[in-house]
């Protein structure tokens, strides 16, 4: 084991050269250039034998990746934002055909006004493609959790296209330090890729057919099936990494919150900001906790109502707009717990978009103003937080 | 309140015989009488040949909110003869429904095939389209056979529709119309009469737990065996007399089906064979005919 100093992009690069992928097919975009760099330098070097496709766009760059899979490579790639979105067919096509892609979103706000910082405007752009989607929030945990990403998206039960999410710039750009794996460890843990349909011609097959009405919805059952499914396959490979790594995830991990009556919502890097603000009120006898959710595809209903239905008020975190609705988060959490008799009233909140930042003392601020608004009874949609009026 | 009747029809045709059409000159000839109407197919790739159904609704007052496929018809009308062996063209017919079949055959042996509750009407429209209108194209011929074996229109209704969408190939059309309605022949109702079984080749889908991840198809070439001589209108005749070998007819076939046999001359394997006339129209030698199917 080594202690290094990374940002979450090199941290990336470094569990995707340890589980020596086969193929990239990337385009660079801020903020994840880094990572792509760094892995053609790695290749480049050669440090990691694989074979990286420059392509002109993103929609070409998750088509390659698309071909790769099908073939049988383990195939790695990365982007952001706008990259994201113009990938976005491609993102149904890799699902719908079972394709166990692994890749890096760095976060990042949508045009326009053009914005290269982060918010999670692009994961929720893509949250109904039938991806696996998971958030770090540091550089250790962008490491593990893409080690982990290859073993839970190629598990022949499993065979689905894996996110990882990390905040751009938050992340991708800050240096922290990671503990680094012998790569003899980490194969322990991450099996060799061995699909069990592939493009080949001496097996010949057909994939990503065509389907009339009388079996597009079987198709459709089938793959919601198997995104439902992959969680047991998610748990049994944080535990087991937990077991040889000592670090442990779940799909909803919970801070100070045992006996919380007050409970704030978030994912990705703000968590550990959060974390600091909640230190400070339990400090100040406040009986306030954290509630983390680390995968939002499939969303993990059971574990959700398990952590939250005790407290008292939830006040959710949303890093994205729904334009003219609610905030997209917030609306999955209150479907969650419609049906339960005994759950927390929710007060909803936007912030941090396009790279505004939030402090501690925001969170505290953000906490405080949910509580007040519950008080008051003002249950509207959400509040922009911190918006100048 | 008062319930509007409800008339609906069900058409079985072939891509690229019209069938559509037919089913929109009955609506518009409708809706020119004042009545609501609807026309639609059975959505889907248009491929030349391939048995069509195509679907009316006509009713006499009121707005038509259902959009589903026709189902339980009370008319049904077969433009194709040779669909009747491959097709169940009865299924779901009303009990004193109407089927209208375009056949050289007689209505008394029709009968026999076709037979149960229903009025029973046989035209041989594939004669008259080809004495009036040079094509075996049959679908204005068979609105003829429609208006007259029952009352969902009349004759009339259909002459503008038809001119504005025929222009200068109109009059023929409208001729071909009138014959059929003359000749058409028409058996009596008997309302207590049997439904003639018979078997038909179902589709059957898998269960979505069957379905390999992705959906992936692992028996590779499994359209061979799809049948796509059902779709074939005409049937390429070989003359071996004139044929020299050539193998012209092999390459230009667009279904790959035509092979050299033991004696070195071309055949067609009919089970593909989709009957688009290509081979017979790049032959050399003019060795190769196409003839009318013969109905079973
Ligand atoms: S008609 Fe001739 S060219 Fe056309 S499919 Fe049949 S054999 Fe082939
Ligand atoms: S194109 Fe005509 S002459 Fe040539 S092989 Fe075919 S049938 Fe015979």
């Amino acid at each position: 084991m080594r202690r290094v100093g990374f940002e979450s992009s090199f941290a990336i690069a470094e569990a995707v050269k340890m589980a020596s992928i086969d193929v990239t097919s990337a385009y660079p975009i801020t903020p994840q250039t880094h990572i792509v760099e760094r892995i053609a330098q790695l290749i480049a070097d050669g440090e990691l034998d694989a074979e990286y496709i420059p392509v002109e766009s993103e929609h070409s760059a998750m088509s390659g990746c698309l071909g790769a899979s099908a073939v049988g490579a383990r195939t790695f790639t990365a982007t952001a934002g706008q990259g994201l979105e113009l990938m976005h067919e491609v993102l149904y096509v890799a699902s719908s055909m079972r394709l166990p892609i692994v890749m890096s979103v760095c976060n990042r706000a949508l045009s326009s006004p053009l914005s290269i910082w982060g918010d999670h405007s692009d994961v929720m752009a893509v949250r109904d493609t039938g991806w696996i989607q998971i958030f770090a929030e540091n550089a250790q945990q962008a490491f593990d959790l893409t080690i982990c990403a290859f073993r839970v998206a190629e598990d022949p039960a499993v065979l689905l296209p894996t996110m990882v999410h990390i905040d751009g710039f938050h992340l991708s750009h800050v240096i922290e330090p990671v503990l680094l794996p012998e790569v003899e460890e980490v194969n322990k843990f991450l099996p060799k890729f061995h699909p069990r349909y592939t493009l080949n011609p001496s097996s010949p097959s057909t994939m990503g057919d065509f389907a009339t009405p009388d079996l597009y919805t079987e198709a459709k059952k089938s793959q919601d099936e198997a995104l439902r499914n992959s969680m047991k396959v998610i748990l049994q490979a944080w535990r087991g990494f937990g077991e040889l790594f000592g670090r442990d995830y779940l799909p909803v991990e919970m801070y100070r919150a045992d006996d919380a009556d007050v409970l704030l919502l978030t994912m990705g890097s703000f968590s550990e900001v959060a974390m600091e603000a909640i230190d400070e009120l339990r400090e100040a006898g406040e009986k306030v906790g954290l509630v983390r959710l680390r995968l939002w595809r499939p969303f993990p209903f059971h574990e959700f109502r398990r952590a939250v239905t005790q407290a008292k008020l939830l006040i959710v975190l949303d890093r994205a707009i729904s334009f003219g609705g609610p905030g997209p988060v917030c609306s999955e959490v209150k479907a969650a717990l419609y049906h339960l008799k005994k759950r927390p009233q929710i007060i909803g909140f936007i912030g941090g978009l396009g790279g505004r930042d939030i402090s501690v003392e925001g969170f505290r601020n953000m906490i405080h103003r949910g509580m007040g608004k519950a008080e008051q009874g003002k249950f509207e949609e959400f509040e922009i937080f911190g918006v100048r009026e | 309140m008062q319930v509007s009747k409800l008339t609906e029809i069900r058409w079985h045709g072939r891509g690229g015989q019209g069938a559509v059409t037919s089913a929109e000159l009955i609506a518009l000839a409708a809706i020119e009488e004042g009545k609501f109407a609807q026309a639609f197919p059975s959505f889907g790739p248009e491929r030349r040949g391939a048995p069509v159904l195509v679907f009316n609704r006509i009713s006499e007052s009121e707005h038509i909110r259902v959009r589903s496929a026709v189902t339980q018809p009370d008319i049904v009308v077969v433009l194709d003869p040779g669909l009747l062996g491959i097709i169940d063209v009865t299924s779901g017919l009303k009990d004193g429904g109407t089927l209208i079949v375009n056949s050289s055959k007689k209505l008394a042996d029709i009968k026999l095939e076709l037979g149960g509750p229903w009025r029973l009407a046989v035209v041989n429209a594939t004669a008259i389209a080809l004495e009036l209108l040079k094509v075996p194209i049959v679908n204005t011929t068979m609105l003829g056979a429609l208006v007259k074996s029952t009352d969902t229109i009349k004759l009339d209704s259909l002459l503008e529709p038809i001119k504005e969408r025929f222009g200068k190939l109109a009059q023929r059309n409208i001729e071909a119309c009138k014959r059929a309605y003359e000749e058409v022949s028409i058996a009596e109702l008997i309302p207590a009469s049997e439904r003639i079984e018979r078997a038909y080749v179902k589709e059957s889908w898998p269960s979505w737990r069957e379905l390999a991840p992705g959906s992936v198809v692992t028996e590779p070439g499994n359209a061979r065996s799809y049948r796509t001589g059902d779709w074939r209108a005409q049937c390429p005749v070989f003359n071996h007399d004139r044929c020299i070998k050539c193998g012209i007819c092999s390459l230009f076939c667009p279904e790959d089906c035509v092979n050299q046999n033991e004696d070195g001359y071309f055949e067609a394997d009919l089970y593909h064979c989709k009957g688009c006339g290509i081979c017979a129209r790049e032959c050399w030698t003019q060795a190769i005919t196409m003839v009318e199917e013969i109905e079973e």
